[in-house]
């Protein structure tokens, strides 16, 4: 316990050099949490926004749909097996869909638009689409209505309450053809699905397309904690070969890859970051080696075991880092929560560039403790190397030349 | 000398006419200068089999009418053809389409027809080079096969037709559609010749695509008038909403 309090005392004999050490760990802590977090929150709207309102994290369809991915593959959702998929540990909400392509046609523009029918209780549940509303209000489940994604809205120049002809080919070759009122405008926030999306009640859209009662993919939404990959499997041998299960990584293999490399990139600009504020600590010590070498050849002569003294150091090493490393935490995480609350928004020509690459032009933070958790983490690790260095000098240090002038 | 000379001069003759002839004949008698026609078209699929009965009316190449009458929820809706063109009426959209150009080649109403096949022109007899490429038996009835080569003029999508019709009654049993590439694209057989509206005439038709196993679209005519006058002025697009209400 002495030695702590020893290693405390220590640490505030030098302010100045304490302080250095100190801030350089604060500042390297605070941007590369700041920054990972801004990374990590917005591929996770990324992936929220076209798993909420697309994918689910896991897709179940019937085996072939993803080849063919026509309205000839629907199934009808029997109890038995939904019973089956959900019993699996981890998959929190299942919903049932109904997709399929179609034209949609508003006075004399004509766009092609791609169906989603939902069902209306887990619409909330899944897509949250109450908060993605744009004008106008949700279509209840057993209206004949429909909503529209706001930049297909806007190239039909259609509002809330006008109607809007969708036409297409049902199932089995049925024609399918219907006149629909917009009770809404959706933001469904990625870029992708804005321009093509057309969600209506799955009961709707079921009608519309002669496909009484079947659906075309449930979809699945899991807790973060359970791997998607995992449950993937565990699902997959629970139905068996007559159905195929896809995480979304898998169904939009573009999107994984971005993050995955992006992911990368952030990755090794951190390594960077870290090795500047290493060297930058490095220094620190090495002049507080030199600055205090006849102090410890002293403490050494007086019988001090060079094992306590390394203890002392390295102690005294830690300490810094933590408060470092805490003060950038403590002052990253409530910036990071602002930010998620208050999103940087970006406008004009960047936000449109954004758009083009599938990324809403809002950009939230993560507040995920396990991101600020393992900064911290590597901060620590960070120390304990460098802490080698002084516990190296003094185990070779002899304490006659030590105390040389 | 000269009846040596007959001698060889008819057999050229009287075969390559009747090349031509024989495809105008058969042809001629299973449109007539107009016809009304009940047809029920099956598209059947592996897994399932689906059934549409439809109303027809047909005068000349270059207009045709069909109405669908049957499943329920295709009821009303109709295909003009006037010339080149196709329009569509959707009843549940009350709203008519005229079907671009980008439609022609997809699937019509989920069969194995195309958008095309409804529009082709292009007549068997006047678009095509005939040529008899000998005799073959189809079902205990011997019938002369004819090769279908597109005058280089016509506006014809395929690269060959060989067609087999029957030597007794004129009757085309079979027709093979080739591309370019002289690959097989579709195959069609007629069956159950009957005596309709005083003409005897295959009164169902499959039609198989090469590329897609089990696969097809079956046509079977219910009944079939030939020659009742019909007016230009009943192809037109006015026409086809008020059609399902007579």
């Amino acid at each position: 316990m002495w030695i702590i309090l020893l290693a405390w005392k220590n640490l505030w004999r030098n302010k100045s050099r304490t302080w250095i050490t100190i801030l350089s760990i604060f500042f390297a802590t605070l941007i590369s949490t700041l920054a990972s977090s801004l990374k990590n929150g917005i591929f996770d709207q990324l992936v929220m926004n076209m798993v909420s309102s697309y994918t689910g994290h896991i897709q179940i369809s019937r085996q072939g749909y993803q080849d063919e991915q026509t309205l000839e593959n629907a199934f009808f959702p029997s109890d038995a097996i939904g019973r089956k998929i959900l019993n699996q540990k981890g998959a929190d909400a299942m919903t049932g869909r109904l997709v399929s392509f179609a034209l949609t046609s508003y006075e004399d523009k004509t766009k092609g638009c791609m169906i989603v029918g939902v069902e209306a209780t887990e619409s909330e549940r899944f897509m949250h689409l109450k908060n993605k509303i744009h004008a106008g209000q949700l279509a209840n489940s057993r209206d004949n209505k429909v909503m529209v994604a706001k930049e297909l809205a806007k190239e039909l120049q259609i509002m809330v309450n006008d109607t809007l002809i969708l036409i297409g080919q049902g199932y089995h070759g049925a024609s399918a053809g219907g006149k629909y009122p917009v009770s809404g405008i959706i933001d469904l926030g990625s870029p992708q699905l804005n321009k093509k999306l057309i969600i209506m009640p799955l009961l709707a859209a079921q009608q519309l397309l002669g496909a009484d009662s079947l659906i075309t993919t449930w979809s699945i939404l899991t807790s973060s904690k359970i791997n998607p990959e995992q449950l993937a499997e565990n699902i997959q041998s629970a139905i068996g070969a007559d159905f195929e299960t896809l995480t979304w990584g898998e169904l939009m293999p573009d999107i994984k890859q971005h993050i995955d490399a992006d992911s990368g990139n952030m990755q090794i600009i951190q390594y960077i970051l870290y090795f500047l504020v290493s060297f930058g600590v490095f220094s620190t010590l090495l002049i507080m080696m030199s600055e205090r070498k006849r102090e410890n050849g002293m403490l050494l002569a007086l019988g001090m075991h060079k094992r306590v003294l390394q203890k002392l150091m390295f102690i005294e090493l830690i300490f810094a880092a933590m408060i470092g490393a805490t003060g950038g935490l403590l002052i990253a995480y409530p910036i990071a929560i602002i930010l998620k609350k208050y999103p940087l928004q970006i406008s004009g020509k960047l936000a449109e560039t954004y758009s083009k690459f599938g990324f809403e032009p809002i950009f939230p933070t993560s507040t995920d403790p396990v991101l600020f958790l393992s900064q911290w983490i590597t901060v620590f690790i960070m120390g304990t190397l460098l802490g080698l260095y002084p516990m190296f000098i003094i185990q070779k240090m002899k304490p006659v030349e030590a105390m040389k002038k | 000398m000269k009846i040596l000379l007959l001698f060889f001069i008819i057999p050229f003759t009287i075969q390559s006419q009747s090349a031509s002839d024989i495809v105008r004949q058969t042809e001629e008698k299973m449109r007539g200068k107009t016809s009304t026609a009940v047809l029920i078209v099956s598209t059947i699929r592996p897994t399932w089999k689906r059934e549409m009965k439809i109303q027809a009316w047909i005068k000349g190449n270059s207009f045709s009418m069909l109405l669908i009458e049957a499943p329920a929820r295709d009821k009303g809706i109709v295909f003009l053809k006037r010339n080149k063109e196709v329009w569509n009426w959707m009843p549940s959209i009350e709203k008519t389409i005229k079907l671009p150009p980008s439609m022609m080649s997809q699937s019509w109403m989920g069969t194995d027809f195309t958008n095309d096949d409804l529009v082709k022109e292009s007549s068997l007899v006047s678009d095509y080079i005939h040529s008899f490429s000998g005799d073959t038996i189809i079902g205990n009835r011997s019938c002369y096969k004819i090769l279908l080569i597109p005058r280089p003029e016509a506006a014809v999508v395929w690269g060959k037709l060989i067609t087999c019709i029957e030597k007794e009654r004129l009757v085309q049993l079979h027709a093979e559609f080739y591309d370019d590439e002289n690959r097989l694209v579709n195959t069609m057989n007629g069956y159950d010749i009957k005596l309709m509206d005083g003409r005897l005439i295959p009164t169902r038709f499959e039609m198989i695509p090469a590329d897609k196993k089990n696969q097809k679209t079956e046509m079977r005519y219910e009944s079939i008038q030939f020659d009742k006058p019909i007016a230009d002025e009943f192809f037109t697009v006015d026409k086809m909403r008020y059609l399902i209400a007579r």
